[in-house]
């Protein structure tokens, strides 16, 4: 694809101005958003709304996205990931159904999700499938095995009184101010960061992404590396699962898939923040932010739904189109 | 498979070469023929299977039922094909069309919207078909202009489509009726459904420009020999343009072929997306270079088709379709890969 698009001229004569924009467009289309919905939208720039767009909005997509940003720097993609975070989900509310305590149904709950990456990682780096239909067919079975331990897919609900409180702080609890959500999620983009770009293994992921067949040769494991991104894939996945879960106090098959879309989207829409178009933990934060602040924003604006979901859709296509422009620029010249 | 001896000079060359321990490549040559025959292998034996255990199975109105039920996912299924041949056959970055279930969609529902509006079959069907092309226009001028990858063009040009049709449907089904989708939704000769005819005769005459034209060739050197192909004098972009606006134009058709089966338009078309995606990945493996081709995606429709349809007979839990579909992926794409490395070995 890249001789395609190496192919196609016509912004070379378009100054650095041009490449300056669209290397920024995130943060621009970011400022933009901000400042029309802060005008258009009433009640948008309150504490209130903007702490709602962060701990609504923004939390689950994020540690999803975060998942996303690893597979897609290893140069892969992750199409299980709603899996993981039904697997995760699923154990976890089976185990605190069953009295289990909650540390328990917790573990349970990170190692069911990292099943869905064990089985991904043995067809990825042991068959040697592509990312793309190993994990498409881990969701096909996933979805599968869903309907049948729910009865052809009943939600499972956890009574309102009887659970640990525990389970309730995950999801609602308050620390130092701080929406404990919000501090998983900060937690989850911290560490991706240090591992992306401290850690060696973060190194050869990268570099994977850009070159495997180079880093093969240099005597790297990386079928290895390769197999551990996925299983960390699905675990970090999973996080969101608990989260969601203790949130939400029910498990809803498949409903994960929700998230699938948009953090492909904000990993791709991450990559214009970056020189070389690559994925990046900060692209991929700022990519959530916009989404969130869109989602939160057109609701706020009273638009038709239906609308807001073309609005969405119009908003992410348009920063791909500028970024993408931007990086035939730099592959013609 | 017509393309298959067109393109097969590797073929040739590793006949020709001096063969270094007969016996080893006598092996590897059992293997091929193995993982090569199994898929048709399992084929038969499915079909085998439920003809056996549900008598009704094999009967002519039901292979009819069949085929009428896999029309709509099998135009679409063909219009990705095109896609893939065209782009080459890598997932990420190659040749990929995730908004062609959403066109469905969007189109069915354009059909419906015109023919309640007391427009005529014409107009209806001009609407859906040009409803199609300008979804698949954008497409093309995403990938080619802007230069985005195929797999984040279509899957932003789905969410749009999508929305869109939310906002013409408002989410409710508009009901449509006409000549057209009377004649669609009937039966014809040999009390074969219309809509078998329908898919036959669509996948024939794209089978025969693909597999028996230059323009098909083409299209193939371009996906999967660039390099190679621009170095001869083929320009790449036009064959890119085209491949997705005539996936466009299946997700016209196929929108169409929606309203006259469930009588006007659809909600939840999205749902046919990974069935598509299923069909037309399948369809390698019954070709013999285990390269996409229309023959190949036309019976891996109807394999699907017989699967879902065998599985209803036997009053088997619908719930195991998705699963199964997901583990035939799994097995075909491990034969496939392994196929590959063979091949590349030798």
């Amino acid at each position: 694809m890249s001789t395609v698009l190496s192919d196609v001229g016509g912004f070379n004569t378009s100054s650095a101005v041009l490449r300056k924009v669209a290397r920024y467009a995130l943060v621009v289309a970011l400022l933009a958003v901000f400042a029309v919905f802060s005008i258009a939208a009433p009640g948008f720039l309150t504490t209130a709304n903007l702490l709602s767009i962060l701990v609504n909005n923004f939390t689950l997509l994020a540690i999803v996205a975060i998942a996303m940003t690893f597979a897609v720097s290893a140069g892969g993609i992750d199409l299980s990931v709603g899996t993981a975070i039904d697997f995760a989900s699923f154990a976890f509310v089976s185990l605190v159904l069953a009295g289990q305590p909650v540390a328990l149904a917790l573990a349970a709950g990170i190692g069911a999700g990292a099943l869905v990456g064990i089985l991904n990682a043995a067809l990825i780096s042991g068959i040697g499938i592509s990312p793309f239909l190993a994990t498409l067919g881990t969701l096909f079975i996933g979805r599968s095995v869903q309907q049948l331990l729910t009865n052809g897919g009943n939600p499972v609900y956890l009574p309102p009184a009887g659970v640990p409180e525990s389970f309730r702080f995950l999801g609602r609890g308050i620390v130092g101010g701080m929406p404990v959500p919000l501090l998983i999620a900060a937690a989850v983009i911290l560490v991706a960061f240090v591992i992306l770009t401290r850690s060696r293994f973060g190194r050869v992921v990268l570099s994977a992404g850009i070159a495997a067949g180079v880093v093969r040769y240099s005597g790297i494991p990386l079928r290895s590396y390769i197999a551990v991104t996925y299983v960390l894939v699905s675990a970090i996945a999973a996080i969101a699962g608990l989260v969601l879960t203790s949130t939400v106090t029910v498990y809803i098959p498949s409903s994960g898939n929700a998230f699938l879309l948009n953090a492909i989207g904000a990993t791709f829409i991450g990559t214009t923040l970056s020189r070389h178009g690559r994925p990046n933990v900060a692209g991929t934060v700022l990519g959530v932010l916009l989404l969130s602040i869109v989602a939160n924003g057109l609701l706020l604006t009273g638009l038709n739904f239906y609308w807001q979901q073309v609005g969405t859709g119009l908003l992410i296509f348009a920063v791909l189109a500028v970024s993408f422009a931007n990086r035939k620029a730099a592959v013609g010249v | 498979m017509l393309v298959d001896a067109a393109l097969s000079p590797a073929d040739n060359t590793t006949v020709t070469q001096p063969s270094r321990a007969p016996a080893g490549r006598f092996s590897r040559r059992l293997t091929t023929l193995i993982l090569r025959g199994g898929s048709l292998a399992v084929f038969a034996a499915v079909l085998i299977f439920f003809s056996v255990s549900a008598p009704y199975f094999l009967s002519l109105g039901n292979v009819g039922n069949v085929l009428a039920q896999s029309a709509i996912a099998g135009v679409l299924a063909v219009g990705l094909t095109v896609v893939i041949i065209a782009g080459g056959g890598n997932v990420v970055t190659g040749g990929i069309d995730l908004s062609l279930a959403a066109n469905m969609g969007f189109s069915a529902a354009v059909y419906a919207a015109l023919s309640q509006a007391g427009h005529g079959d014409a107009v209806a069907v001009a609407g859906a078909l040009a409803s199609g092309i300008a979804i698949g226009t954008v497409n093309a001028l995403a990938i080619t202009l802007a230069g985005i990858i195929p797999l984040l063009a279509t899957l932003g040009v789905m969410n749009i489509v999508a929305g869109l049709e939310l906002v013409l449907t408002q989410n409710t089904v508009i009901p449509a009726t006409g000549d057209l989708l009377t004649v669609l939704s009937g039966i014809g000769p040999f009390d074969v459904p219309a809509l078998a005819y329908v898919l036959i005769g669509f996948a024939a005459v794209v089978a025969l420009v693909v597999q028996a034209t230059p323009l098909g060739l083409r299209l193939y050197a371009v996906g999967e020999f660039p390099e190679a192909a621009r170095a001869s004098g083929l320009s790449i972009r036009p064959f890119i343009v085209g491949s997705f606006v005539f996936s466009g134009l299946c997700g016209g058709i196929a929108g169409i072929l929606s309203v006259s089966y469930l009588s006007g338009s659809s909600t939840g078309a999205g749902e046919f997306l990974l069935p598509v995606i299923v069909i037309a990945l399948l369809g390698t493996v019954f070709s013999r270079r285990l390269v996409p081709t229309i023959t190949g995606t036309l019976l891996s429709a109807l394999f699907v088709g017989f699967l879902v349809n065998g599985f209803q007979l036997l009053n088997l839990s619908s719930t195991l379709v998705s699963g199964i579909q997901g583990v035939l992926i799994l097995i075909v794409v491990s034969a496939t890969t392994l196929l590959r490395k063979q091949e590349t070995r030798t």
